[in-house]
């Protein structure tokens, strides 16, 4: 499945040596995702500063063929941006639960967020 | 590859983390908003990713850096998140340092010890003979007992 396709990608990025305390959580959360995720241990950026793994969004960068390389930055604002970006979606999203009178989020919730808030535009017809 | 760019998702929990923390306590999400949530960020890294590149190759540069991405969010018109991307790429650049200079200094220690080893050289090859040959043994058995 694609956790192969990832794992390969992920032994071929660059790795950084050292891990804070935080990295541990991280892994543990990540394991418990059905252990799917062997780029676990793999992910750094090891300060809390970014959540999601940047070993996988870099993964994603280069699946673009236009983009050659990426600075390490680079890979962690986006990461950093990513965070963000689903925050908000959440929370834009909440609105029209909210205005059902619905305290679960619910796809419908977020179709809606997409069609009204332009920022949100450029996932129009892009979600399954 | 025959996988598409979308396959790549990000990690389930980390995504799941990020939207209860966004939320107000009491909130539920459901488990198609949230792979829809989680999709909709494999996409905005794509994009991201797309509009950035764009700005490196204005630039005559291959290397994507922070500044194409500060610049990409501009134009996506996420301006809402450049200060704190800001504020948390300052905090990032600090920590690489940090750790530049611990590996450089690793490094440092590595070259002197090496200088020292030089010396003791033949003991220590002596040493790690022994050790080899020890580890060697069970095999070379193992190998005879299958001839």
């Amino acid at each position: 499945m694609a956790a192969a396709a990832v794992a390969a990608l992920v032994s071929s990025t660059e790795q950084e040596p050292d891990r804070c305390g935080s990295e541990e959580e991280n892994r543990g959360v990540e394991a418990g995702d059905g252990g799917q995720q062997p780029a676990g241990p793999a992910a750094p950026g090891c300060s809390r500063l970014s959540k999601l793994p940047l070993a996988r969004i870099k993964a994603l960068m280069k699946s673009d063929p236009d983009v050659s390389l990426a600075s390490q930055e680079s890979v962690f604002i986006i990461a950093k941006a990513t965070e963000l970006f689903v925050e908000m979606i959440a929370k834009d999203a909440l609105v029209y639960a909210q205005q059902g009178k619905r305290k679960t989020l619910q796809r419908k919730d977020l179709d809606n967020a997409i069609e009204a808030i332009d920022e949100f535009a450029f996932l129009e017809g892009t979600l399954d | 590859m025959a996988e598409k760019p979308e396959d790549l998702n990000l990690p389930n929990a980390v995504i799941t983390r990020i939207i209860k923390e966004a939320l107000p306590d009491g909130v539920n999400v459901s488990k198609e908003a949230r792979r829809a949530i989680s999709q909709a960020a494999s996409v905005f890294v794509l994009y991201a990713t797309s509009c950035a590149n764009n700005f490196a190759l204005k630039a005559k540069r291959k290397t994507l850096n922070a500044g194409d991405v500060m610049a990409a969010m501009e134009e996506m018109e996420f301006e809402r998140f450049l200060e704190p991307l800001r504020a948390a790429l300052e905090v990032y650049k600090k920590g690489q340092k940090g750790k530049k200079e611990v590996s450089e200094q690793k490094r440092k220690e590595k070259k002197q010890a090496d200088g020292e080893h030089e010396k003791n050289k033949e003991d220590e090859e002596g040493e790690d003979e022994e050790e080899q040959r020890m580890e060697e043994e069970p095999e070379e058995g193992e190998e005879e007992v299958e001839n």
